[in-house]
């Protein structure tokens, strides 16, 4: 498998598949002529949805008209990340050229504005909106705070880079699974290291901070959701292992649930599932697997429901999943 | 004030300049002429540092050290790979550490275990081998590939992948093909394959030289 394939796949969820009985179509949009969204990022409020096209534009919808509003054109770059803060203010887009963009919405006003020396594998806002770090390929991670406009820190790997991104719940923390297998807590506004997880033997290709930022979790090609303190970098725990490899973990707002969105190690097109973890009890509450429709993003919103995007022929579904 | 243009004074005459001026001392009971060849034969040997490439997925740390990845029995076509860890001077590296993974001959990546996977320790002399099988095609790639990952103390890590000439993707010209795979950014990656052996033993035999540059 090609490592930017499963890069991709922490964004667009590919690869699962969704049992109709446990999805509710929520709303369906009609394409413009000839745009396929390539993955999609879903506001926590629940209101808006960013399409990473195929034109190189990003186009934002209103969910609930599911009119189609705002068109950035990116001047030929390949949008390669893209997610909405917390409060759903700003929209972040990282590009093949290693540019970063962040934008107030609805306004569309240019907020900051960042290049990485490559393509960004992934980039996150901290819940305080104030930071945003950036993973390019292969290079260090770059956090940069909004106010005033400066890079704060870059992280260092010690090679291949960074494959996944996590601010904590309080922002004062920034987790990365990194291409050494070591999962890294740093302190977000100094880049000073604070713990280091070095038992996980293959690449983790997600990780997520839990509610009280406590604990970290991570996933990748061990096929395995590892549970990490934070503080000091030790193991405390697995879910129960897989027969598919992690390539992308949600945490639901009150923190009690854990999207893990699985691939196939061998061939990324055949189907495998989404499972939603019991945090608490490290059990599966719920599978979601159907074959048919290929989600191309996913979000818990404010009223807890969990979104998810796919794209069929010129029309762009939101599922709400039960 | 002279200002230096290159091209205008030879490298000689500004090692000359060097020495006159006391900037390169000789201490040696060689003439200074013949340190100056010695030294420009020294430098002529410089490398270029070997290009990366992707690092995986499906890196595994803590691979067991072993030359002998396959297995009897194994199915695939027997494959000896060997070469030199060198710096770009042309130093051999024996403090380099090879991380090598692959997948079998079907295209699968052992995740459980260490099939197909070390960590080679060069010898003396920067040199490192081992025997494996050719790896297989798998949907999300389009070349056969070998991964690296070559460590060295004051070194830079190289993280690189070794392709085949022989790749069947390349159609015999891989001069002409090798972008078929859009991550092979380098020729210099697909090596030229041997069959060694005879009908009823062949394998094939791939050199691999390896390039770090100075951290």
């Amino acid at each position: 498998m090609r490592r930017a394939a499963v890069i991709c796949c922490l964004t667009l969820l590919a690869g699962l598949s969704l049992p109709a009985e446990n999805l509710h179509l929520e709303k369906t949009m009609t394409l413009p002529a000839g745009v396929n969204v390539r993955f999609t990022a879903i506001s926590r409020l629940g209101n808006m949805i960013a399409g990473a096209c195929q034109d190189e534009k990003v186009r934002l919808w209103a969910l609930d008209s599911g009119a189609l509003g705002q068109t950035v054109d990116l001047a030929g770059e390949h949008v390669s990340a893209l997610q909405f803060s917390s409060d759903g203010r700003l929209l972040a887009a990282g590009g093949g050229n290693g540019k970063v963009r962040l934008w107030d919405v609805p306004s569309g006003t240019l907020k900051l504005e960042f290049t990485a020396p490559s393509a960004i594998n992934v980039l996150v806002i901290s819940a305080d909106g104030h930071l945003v770090a950036a993973a390019p390929l292969d290079r260090d991670v770059e956090i940069w705070q909004m106010t005033p406009k400066k890079m704060a820190a870059h992280l260092h790997a010690p090679f291949a880079g960074t494959l996944a991104l996590a601010f904590s719940p309080d922002s004062a923390w920034l987790a990365t699974a990194d291409g050494d297998t070591n999962v890294r807590i740093y302190d977000a506004y100094t880049g000073s290291l604070h713990s280091t997880a070095t038992d996980l033997l293959l690449e983790p290709f997600a990780v997520a901070f839990s509610a009280d930022g406590k604990t970290v979790f991570a996933a990748g090609a061990d096929k395995t959701v590892t549970v990490i303190d934070a503080s000091t970098g030790k193991v405390l725990r697995a879910f129960p292992r897989q027969s598919d490899i992690v390539v992308g973990l949600l945490l639901s707002p009150d923190g009690k649930l854990l999207v893990a969105a699985y691939a196939n190690a061998d061939d990324s097109r055949k189907p495998a599932p989404v499972l939603i973890w019991d945090v608490g009890s490290g059990s599966v509450k719920s599978t979601v697997l159907t074959p048919g429709i290929t989600p191309n993003g996913g979000e818990f919103v404010a009223d807890g429901r969990l979104l998810l995007t796919s794209v069929s022929g010129d029309q762009l579904k939101v599922w709400s999943v039960r | 004030m002279r200002t230096f243009v290159p091209g205008a004074v030879t490298r000689r005459e500004v090692l000359q300049q060097c020495m006159a001026l006391g900037s390169v001392a000789v201490l040696s009971a060689y003439a200074p002429a013949a340190m100056l060849a010695a030294f420009e034969e020294r430098e002529k040997r410089a490398l270029k540092p070997t290009p990366p490439n992707e690092l995986g997925p499906f890196y595994k740390k803590r691979a067991p050290r072993t030359e002998m990845l396959r297995a009897p029995g194994d199915p695939g076509m027997p494959l000896s790979v060997s070469g030199q860890i060198l710096d770009t001077r042309g130093e051999a590296l024996p403090d380099a550490v090879v991380d090598i993974w692959q997948t079998d001959h079907f295209g699968r990546y052992d995740l459980e275990g260490y099939h197909y996977r070390s960590q080679l320790a060069p010898d003396a002399s920067g040199h490192y081998k081992f025997e494996s099988v050719m790896p297989g095609h798998y949907p999300d790639r389009v070349c056969q590939h070998v991964h690296y990952l070559v460590t060295a103390p004051g070194h830079k890590p190289l993280v690189t992948q070794l392709y085949f000439a022989t790749d069947p993707v390349f159609e015999g010209d891989p001069d002409k093909n090798f972008t078929r795979d859009p991550l092979i950014h380098s020729r210099e990656l697909v090596r030229p394959v041997m069959l060694v052996g005879d009908p009823k033993d062949i394998h094939a035999a791939v050199r691999f030289e390896l390039c770090l540059e100075r951290a």
